[in-house]
């Protein structure tokens, strides 16, 4: 904070009131503030966090009716089995130091690209459920996560980055591996909807860093008119 | 034949002798040991396939054979299953035998060998086993891969109900492994280091994506398979053929069971196969299938349909006449020619073929009831419904079968019609309530709606004719719109003949006549009503003459004063009925009256009765008035209690006095109440009764009484007693004297007062003021300053008057008073006049007025003049000491008589003539020498002669005069 805000000298209730005046008037001509111009990539950043937290709350229930499906061990809680056939799922996890260090563009492409994976593998696996429920929820939630590529395109659109191009021939597709026996695809599914999860988590995590870097520093706008007043 | 058969052995023999010569010419032993074995593997199958050779035989030669088969697992030393196969063997033949592992294949090391045995009965005993093949190992472990574990089988696709086992491997050793089938744990069985196994028995369908095996172990290698149980493919049932149109046969099934499995077996599959034809279909549905007549006019079908997964395969047959399977087509119906009671029901079955005659059923709903015709037709039906009830809705359906060879029934084809209004059928119910007031009477003419047989369409309106019997005139009818169902008519003391009719949009119904007679009827006794289950049970006497029948009304709803007039008509031959309602509740009173209706239509009241559909307790008391309160009588009354709006018949009340004491009065008895209380009960039987008189009382004491009526099912509440007290017997003689005595009081009073002029110059006159004198002018005049008025003030006392009771025993003082008693009071009362001077030695000129408002005695003796004092009177100082303790002994009893001396008891009175108060003057008084006090506040019995005139020598030693006195004895 400004010291001269911070311990007004005695006598200075004019001068601060005359501030107050000041920053009053000039608000309306600070663009951060200035409502009727670009809002900028702000709103759309806290749609996409907001879609997020949504899609992980809808999976959560829906993650639960497919291990249902799936059967013992995958619908128990402790369940833990090694990543054998999940190799080409976008991994989640990141180290914390590079997820700090990631830059803008790298973060968003980043979530991008996994989406698009992700939905790919998603819709496979709705090819392959069994009941009219199951793949009612399934498109659903299908539905859901293309709405937040769209929001992430359209963040990143916002912020001048292009959206990555997959190469040619490289369409990612979750159909059964002739070679996987089922329990395997089954743990397939698995590693799946948990990578779904782990990524919704950090989605969320991510937009929020963006979200407070994108915020305009509307304390500092203020401050700044302060001095002036002085 | 003997002959042939020694020939036949004899070639043999000859045959063996020349190999066996030809063996030792090339020194090698008879070559019977089954060579080129080889072992191969079906894993899904969990099968091993043997095959091999007898190289030894001899060309064409054939030689019947037995092979020992010898199956070791893990090691060849752990031999698991030992097998013969007998076979005739041909030269250069390849042979092949199966074994079926229990355990997959993939889980352990096989090894097979083999030998064999001569069993021809051509060739003679002794018969030697060939030496064992050598051991042929057999190794699916491989099927591992890169894996570190597997579960095996892997997606075995079993039936409900087989057994299965598994195995888990692993390439490092296993410790503490744990396998689970869909999440139960099972018990493992180790096969060696790095196999473990177990077995279930009579698997269970779970689910559609299968049963999951999981296994683990230590250290950390997780592995699982899916075991897929499909349900046991079920025969299809209830296989038919029809056809509609002979060129489709429509064939369904019932499918049973569903065997798919998700990813792994697909819907069962049903394909039809029809013999004469050899034609074959695979279904696309699950549970039916169209097959195409063929053009050639096939009449036998002879279908086969199959039923098939990946594990089972089941089929059912049926063998038909084409003609014999025939269902019409669903017919389409059409009405025409709707009348009030008629319909045409008119239907078309398309195509069927070749015009063949139809059975078909009719079937009519209407007004809750089904009506069923039959009809045969061939491509056209049509009949007519008829007795149809007017303005009712009804469905009609119809459906056909092939009259020849019956099959099934077509589908229902049904529509709704109504039938067409028609005029109402009968008359009204009409009845009247009349009520007459001041020579008019208001006639309320209720109707019951017609019912629907009856009305025959929608009732619009009520015509109401109103004809006058004494006076004719025109008649005039009065529309009143339905769906009102009562109108009020004003009439007068003539006799009307009324007419009622129903009209709908077709017609009027006939009238309902009904006559209201000038005569004001007769009043006829209430009577009380039995009621039974059913409800109230009524009977009249029946009527001679020219009744045409009887009317019962009452009122639905009589408790809230809505009335809700019901009736019931009669037949004239009837004298009793039972009426009943929904609306009837308990503890309500119902008023039935009993109409005679003679030929003239005129009702004649004949009875009338009363009762309850159940008697209820009643639910309040009356409220008693208590009246003529003596010493030893009251009287109750609770006139004001309606009988007839209680819940049940009121049979009496029961009155309950709580008595002084124990014992109850004359016509009480001893009563319990509900509260366990005893008192005394009058039970007065007569409900009209609604006083009593309480008598034999004591005066001046205490009753308590209620009052509660009494029914056939219990009394009223127990409510509180209300108390009264008898008066003094003599309280009246009291009151004869003390309204005259205060009378004459108040008279003397207001004499008095108006003669209070008189009075006070009689008893007590005013006492002049020298200050306003006239003499005081003329003394100011001559302009003497030494003359002047005398002033109370400088009045010196003189005397101090004591007046004391003799009985000093009964002063109730404490402390200081005990010497005042000894001293002073003990001694016959006296009176001291004091000097006030100390150099008072004689009786001087000293005035004393007496002031009679505080001495009555005094008074009353009239001495007004100075007493002389001897000498010899006590000292002033023993006075003033006495009159020191005196002081304290007052202010004691001044102090002490808020608390201490009770009211009435006291027996020293102290009045003082002093203005000043006692407080603080005690401890200024002086004792020695005595002072004289001035006479500045004593204001009305003393003057002091001028030269008597001191100055005062303290303002405090004010107290002048102290009088002791006694109630009614004083002295001086």
């Amino acid at each position: 904070m400004l010291p001269a805000a911070a311990e007004p000298a005695a006598g200075d209730s004019w001068g601060m009131l005359a501030c107050l005046c000041t920053v009053l008037w000039h608000l309306p001509a600070v663009p951060a503030l200035n409502r009727t111009g670009d809002p900028g990539p702000g709103p759309s950043i806290q749609k996409t966090y907001d879609l997020t937290r949504y899609l992980e709350h809808q999976l959560r229930s829906l993650a639960g009716t497919y291990l249902n499906y799936l059967g013992p061990p995958f619908n128990e809680p402790d369940f833990n089995p090694p990543r054998l056939g999940a190799e080409t799922l976008p991994r989640a996890t990141v180290n914390l130091d590079v997820w700090q260090n990631l830059s803008d563009k790298l973060r968003l492409t980043q979530n991008y690209e996994a989406y698009s994976h992700l939905l790919c593998y998603l819709r496979g696996l709705n090819r392959q459920a069994a009941t009219a429920e199951l793949r009612r929820s399934l498109a659903h939630f299908c539905t859901s996560l293309q709405g937040l590529l769209g929001s992430i395109a359209g963040v990143m659109a916002a912020l001048g980055y292009p959206l990555p191009q997959p190469l040619p021939g490289t369409e990612p597709t979750w159909s059964p591996d002739p070679a996987h026996s089922d329990f395997l695809q089954k743990m397939d599914d698995f590693w799946l909807l948990k990578e779904l999860q782990t990524w919704l988590w950090r989605s969320a995590k991510d937009f929020n860093r963006l979200k407070k870097k994108m915020q305009p520093p509307a304390a500092a706008v203020t401050l700044r008119l302060e001095a002036h007043g002085f | 034949m003997a002959l042939f058969a020694f020939f036949q052995t004899i070639l043999l023999l000859v045959s063996l002798s020349l190999r066996t010569c030809q063996s030792e010419v090339l020194s090698e032993p008879l070559p019977l040991t089954p060579e080129s074995l080889d072992v191969s593997i079906n894993s899904a199958q969990r099968c091993l396939h043997l095959q091999w050779r007898v190289h030894s035989l001899a060309y064409h030669q054939e030689l019947k054979m037995v092979f020992q088969i010898e199956i070791s697992r893990i090691n060849t030393s752990n031999v698991i299953w030992v097998d013969y196969y007998s076979t005739t063997v041909k030269w250069n033949q390849v042979l092949h035998w199966s074994w079926e592992s229990e355990l997959p294949l993939e889980c352990a090391t096989h090894f097979v060998r083999i030998r064999s045995r001569v069993d021809d009965a051509r060739v003679p005993e002794p018969r030697f086993w060939s030496n064992w093949s050598s051991w042929k190992e057999v190794n699916e472990q491989n099927s591992l891969g890169h894996k570190a574990s597997s579960v095996f089988p892997v997606d075995k696709l079993v039936e409900e109900g087989s057994n299965v086992t598994i195995c888990y491997i692993s390439r490092s050793h296993q410790n503490n492994v744990s396998c689970y089938l869909d999440g139960v744990r099972m018990h493992v069985e180790q096969l060696d280091p790095n196999v473990s196994a177990f077995h279930v028995n009579n698997v269970a369908f779970v689910r559609e994506t299968g049963t999951n095996i999981f296994c683990e172990m230590d250290p950390k290698d997780d592995a699982g398979t899916v075991l897929f149980v499909s349900k046991v493919l079920e025969e299809p049932k209830d296989f038919s053929c029809e056809t509609q149109d002979f060129k489709t046969l429509h064939c369904t099934w019932d499918p049973g069971s569903d065997t798919s499995l998700v990813r792994k077996q697909p819907y069962q599959s049903y394909t039809l196969f029809e013999s004469f034809s050899g034609e074959k279909r695979l279904c696309e549905h699950k549970n039916w299938c169209d097959w195409q007549i063929a053009q050639d006019s096939q009449e036998m079908y002879n279908f086969t349909l199959v039923a098939e997964n990946y594990l089972r395969k089941r089929s059912v047959n049926i063998l038909f006449n084409l003609t014999h399977r025939v269902r019409p087509m669903t017919p389409k119906v059409f009405f025409k020619n709707i009348s009030a009671t008629n319909a045409t029901m008119t239907w078309r079955v398309h195509s069927t073929g070749n015009h063949r005659t139809l059975l078909c059923q009719i079937e009519l709903h209407g007004e809750g009831k089904v009506i069923q015709h039959n009809a045969s037709i061939k491509v056209n039906g049509e009949y007519l419904l008829s007795e149809l009830e007017p303005d009712t809705q009804y469905m009609a359906r119809v459906h056909c079968g092939d009259a020849n060879h019956f099959w099934k029934w077509s589908e229902w084809s049904g529509e709704n019609f109504t039938t067409l209004e028609a005029a109402p059928s009968e008359a009204p119910d009409v009845w009247r309530d009349v009520k007459s007031e001041l020579g008019n009477r208001t006639v309320t003419l209720f109707w019951k709606p017609l019912s629907k047989s009856h009305a025959n369409g929608k009732i619009r309106f009520y015509n109401v004719i109103v004809e006058n019997l004494d006076k004719p005139s025109e008649l005039e009818p009065v529309p009143i719109p339905a769906p009102a169902n009562h109108t009020k008519l004003a009439l007068d003391q003539c006799s009307y003949r009324i007419h009622v009719t129903a009209n709908n949009s077709v017609g009027t119904s006939p009238a309902s006549v009904i006559v209201i007679s000038g005569d004001p009827g007769n009043q006829v006794e209430e009577e009380r009503v039995n009621v039974t289950a059913d409800g109230f049970s009524l009977s009249w006497k029946p009527q001679s003459g020219d009744v045409t029948g009887y009317v019962v009304e009452w009122c639905d709803r009589p408790q809230d004063g809505s009335c809700d007039l019901q009736w019931e008509n009669l037949g004239p031959n009837t004298t009793s009925t039972v009426i009943s309602s929904d609306a009837f509740r308990p503890g309500v009173r119902y008023n039935f009256r009993i109409y005679g209706i003679s030929t003239k239509r005129i009702a004649y009241l004949l009875e009338q009765k009363t009762g309850y559909s159940q008697e209820l307790a009643p639910l309040v008391n009356p409220q008693v008035v208590m009246s003529n309160l003596t010493s030893h009588s009251f009287t109750l009354s609770w006139k004001d209690y309606p009988t007839e709006t209680q819940r049940s018949f009121i049979r009496g009340y029961h009155v309950y006095l709580k008595p002084k004491e124990g014992q109850c009065h004359p016509g009480f008895e001893k009563a319990a109440l509900s509260d366990n209380s005893v008192c005394c009960k009058y039970k007065i039987d007569k409900p009209e009764q609604k006083t009593f008189v309480v008598e034999n009382l004591q005066p001046e004491s205490i009753y308590e009484f209620f009052v509660t009526p009494f029914t056939s099912v219990g009394e009223g509440p127990l409510d509180a007693f209300t108390k009264v007290t008898t008066p003094d017997e003599h309280s009246h003689l009291l009151i004869r004297i003390i309204l005259p005595t205060v009378f004459c009081v108040v008279l003397i009073m207001i004499v008095c007062y108006l003669n209070s002029q008189w009075m006070k110059e009689k008893c007590y006159p005013d006492i002049p003021d020298p200050y306003k004198s006239s003499v005081l002018s003329l003394i100011k005049s001559k302009e003497n300053p030494h003359l002047t008025i005398m002033s109370v003030k400088d009045c010196i006392p003189d005397a101090i008057e004591v007046i004391n009771k003799p009985e000093g025993s009964k002063i109730q003082f404490s402390g200081t008073r005990n010497s005042l008693t000894e001293t002073e009071i003990t001694k016959p009362a006296y009176l001291y006049l004091l000097p006030a001077e100390k150099n008072y030695s004689g009786p001087g000129p000293c005035i004393c007025f007496e002031n009679f408002t505080y001495n009555q005695a005094a008074s009353n003796s009239g001495s007004c003049g100075h007493v002389p004092v001897p000498p010899t009177a006590p000292s002033q100082r023993g006075l003033l000491t006495s009159l020191e303790n005196l002081l304290k002994a007052l202010e004691k009893n001044y102090m002490n008589s808020q608390g201490e001396i009770p009211a009435g008891e006291t027996t020293l009175n102290y009045v003082s003539q002093l203005a000043s108060p006692m407080s603080g003057d005690k401890d200024s008084l002086p004792t020695d020498p005595p002072v004289p006090a001035l006479c500045s506040e004593y204001k009305m019995q003393m003057a002091i002669p001028l030269g008597l005139a001191s100055p005062p020598l303290s303002e405090n030693s004010s107290v002048s005069s102290v009088t002791l006195l006694d109630q009614g004895d004083h002295h001086h």
